[in-house]
């Protein structure tokens, strides 16, 4: 690490006290951990043990309850898709190569792995501990004590390595499935592109009905000079699971990372991404849609760190609150001294359908650069009652017409998605969820 | 077709229509011609079942039916049309997309299948031509960034992709240059028939003179004041509507 690159005050926790019942609640937490599972890594302990348990006070964690999380942790012994009962690929018509894990273990018979010169991806435990990037002082797992846990019990994941100038030929498909009772998954996935390389994830959660458990998945990327990294996100998980994910991009320059998280359904979601920019010509982008119905909680918490010049980066997230549903956002963007003609776009619009829903919104810009443009835009509202009295004045029908309000709202998210296939369906499953029978009539594209 | 029988609405506690009764046949084509702000937008708000405003009183009959029980799209399903004063601009969704779900809301309805994709292309292509509608505009956003004149023709030609049993047009001569008057005024006149009627809000003859009307009534303060024939809006036109204010002790 550079001396530029220290951390600096704006990035770096104030002085986080800890809380003596969250540390007892998190001490039990991490002992029933250590009970089910046999080789968990002491590398991490350290920094674990220094980082507060999360609570109200810890200013990232103020609109995030993880009482939640205190639950009993059991060990399953369900670990195939075919134990599971579920499919191996949840997008119809996706042509992918394929990591399926099952509670957070590896399942080879319903995995497609890629034999692809100049790629190197296996499952991370195949791979050993000493071959991952190292963690330093912008790491999650130095920051944040959930992301610690997973340093410290996440031995499984994706090893993605693409050499110099590659580009893989299809999308790579991570597909996570919760199930049973009582279940922790931690999942680390370390992928590093080498200059000019190119590849694009998937990276799909689901879970059954009946599981209840959390589930905490570190994704680090390294994206070389010139490298494009593209990642579709897709949380559509049923049942009683608590999701917790960070990703940690290291962006050199001319490099392009996107990352486009979408929230499908989810009893407890919560979101952490962070860029740090570290050479001049990268483009960001981030952008996100979540549509928690009654009784969800959805978090997305994004850190865009502009530490050089000449770098763009692009930030759309769109929230849909129905029932008694709950959201967060937060969206960091720090432009550091060096960072001159640095260009940000943050946008964060929300539209709380029902009158129950709730959403802390926060941008937080920190800039210290003074050629640059850096534009953000907050909004909390309603569905716009003249455009929906028009279009039923046209003999729409009133689900009809918010569906397609829906859609013309989070369209310029979706269209985002890289993949066609996961794009298409994520529409299917929400139109499930949200009962839009309507929906697929609408492409916003189509015409 | 059409009978209202002392009406009477308000929006947030104000008053606005007191006691309205007007009567329109099938085939009829009334105009209704009246001061800012006496009423008239309210009133069609009110027919097309705009839920912020009261009902206080009276009743509608539509077609036989009760008019007031039934909700915004339950009506235009019914048959009923508004054309808006001010069109809704629906950033997002595609001009075309929205006539779609509307035609298919209007068969389902009837009990019929959606539309095919090529049937409603062609109803498309043969009604905007009936308005001389730009093509481009079928595929941009509902009236996003359409001009004033613009937003009025995509209003009738979506009346004329619905075929209403009644067409409710207000104010849609403003904002038209004189050639889109014309155009417009020809493409209602086109679906003028036997079974159609027609409700045109207006301030000016102009108007009147291309969609001749059967009969003109003037609203002040939410109620029906006089009624003629068209010779009454070449009178308004000429002496304003003192004279009316003066004759009724307003
Ligand atoms: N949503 C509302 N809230 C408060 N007042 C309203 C609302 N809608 C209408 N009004 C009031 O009701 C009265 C009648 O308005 P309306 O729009 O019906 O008039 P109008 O006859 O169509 O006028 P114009 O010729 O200017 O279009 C006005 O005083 C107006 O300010
Ligand atoms: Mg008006």
């Amino acid at each position: 690490m550079t001396d530029s690159a220290k951390p600096q005050l704006m990035d770096r926790p104030k002085t986080e006290a800890k809380h003596a019942a969250s540390e007892t609640s998190g001490a039990a937490f991490l002992a029933a951990l250590d009970g089910t599972r046999s080789a968990a890594t002491s590398a991490h302990d350290e920094a674990l043990d220094r980082l507060p348990v999360p609570h109200r006070r810890v200013e990232r964690w103020k609109y995030t309850p993880v009482a939640a999380w205190w639950k009993d942790v059991l060990s399953t012994e369900v670990h195939t898709v075919q134990a599971a009962g579920c499919a191996a690929n949840p997008v119809p018509g996706l042509d992918a190569y394929r990591l399926v894990f099952v509670n957070g273990i590896f399942d080879a018979l319903a995995s497609d792995l890629p034999v692809h010169s100049g790629v190197v991806c296996m499952p991370l435990s195949q791979k050993g501990d000493a071959a991952v990037q190292p963690v330093d002082a912008f790491s999650p797992e130095t920051t944040d004590w959930f992301a610690g846990v997973n340093g410290k019990y996440g031995q499984e994941g994706l090893y993605l390595r693409v050499a110099k100038g590659v580009t893989l030929d299809r999308p790579i498909l991570v597909h996570h499935h919760t199930t049973g009772s009582g279940v922790f998954n931690a999942l680390r996935h370390d992928i590093a592109l080498e200059a000019h390389a190119q590849v694009t994830l998937v990276h799909w959660s689901t879970a059954a009905s009946s599981a209840d458990g959390s589930v905490n998945i570190l994704t680090r990327a390294a994206v070389a000079d010139g490298a494009r990294l593209h990642i579709d996100k897709v949380q559509d998980e049923e049942g009683q699971v608590r999701h917790i994910a960070f990703e940690d991009i290291r962006q050199s320059s001319d490099s392009h990372a996107e990352v486009h998280t979408v929230t499908v359904r989810g009893q407890w979601v919560r979101n952490d991404l962070a860029f740090r920019i570290n050479g001049s010509g990268a483009h960001a982008e981030l952008n996100g849609a979540f549509l928690p119905g009654e009784g969800e909680f959805v978090d997305n918490h994004t850190t865009v760190d502009h530490r050089v010049a000449h770098c763009t980066s692009s930030e759309n997230y769109k929230g849909i609150l129905y029932g008694k549903s709950t959201g967060v956002f937060n969206g960091k963007v720090f432009v550091r001294p060096d960072a001159q003609q640095t260009n940000a776009y943050q946008q964060n619009a929300n539209i709380l359908a029902s009158d129950k829903a709730s959403i802390n919104a926060k941008p937080e810009l920190e800039i210290y650069a003074d050629d640059v443009k850096c534009s953000h835009g907050c909004t909390v509202g309603q569905f716009d009652s003249d455009a929906l009295f028009y279009a039923r004045s046209r003999g729409v029908g009133l689900e009809a017409a918010k569906a397609m309000l829906v859609h013309a709202f989070i369209g310029d998210v979706l269209k985002g998605i890289k993949v066609a296939e996961v794009r298409l369906e994520v529409e299917h499953r929400l139109a499930e969820k949200h009962g839009w029978e309507v929906w697929s009539d609408y492409p916003n594209d189509d015409a | 077709m059409l009978k209202i029988n002392e009406l009477k609405a308000s929006v947030e506690e104000a008053s606005i229509l007191k006691g309205l009764n007007l009567t329109i046949n099938p085939g009829e084509v009334h105009a209704i011609m009246g001061p800012n702000g006496s009423g008239k937008s309210t009133l069609a708000s009110v027919l097309a079942g705009r839920e912020e405003y009261e009902i206080e009183g009276g009743s509608v009959a539509f077609d036989g039916e009760d008019l007031l029980e039934l909700d915004a799209t339950e009506r235009a399903r019914a048959g009923l049309f508004l054309a808006f004063q001010y069109p809704v601009e629906i950033p997002g969704v595609s001009n075309i997309n929205f006539m779609r779900a509307a035609v298919n809301g209007k068969r389902e309805h009837e009990g019929l299948e959606p539309i095919k994709g090529k049937d409603f292309l062609d109803m498309v292509k043969e009604k905007a031509k009936l308005v001389e509608l730009d093509g481009r505009l079928r595929n941009r956003s509902v009236n996003e960034g359409f001009s004033g004149g613009e937003k009025k023709r995509n209003e009738i030609f979506q009346m004329a992709m619905l075929e209403p049993k009644l067409a409710i047009l207000d104010e849609t001569d403003s904002g038209l240059d004189i050639d889109a008057l014309r155009i417009v005024s020809e493409g209602v006149n086109a679906m003028r028939s036997p079974e159609r009627s027609f409700l045109v809000i207006t301030h000016y003859q102009r108007l009147l003179d291309y969609i001749v009307p059967d009969f003109v009534h003037v609203l002040m303060d939410g109620r029906i004041v006089r009624s003629g024939g068209k010779e009454l809006a070449l009178e308004l036109e000429e002496k304003g509507y003192d004279w009316i204010k003066e004759e009724i002790g307003a």
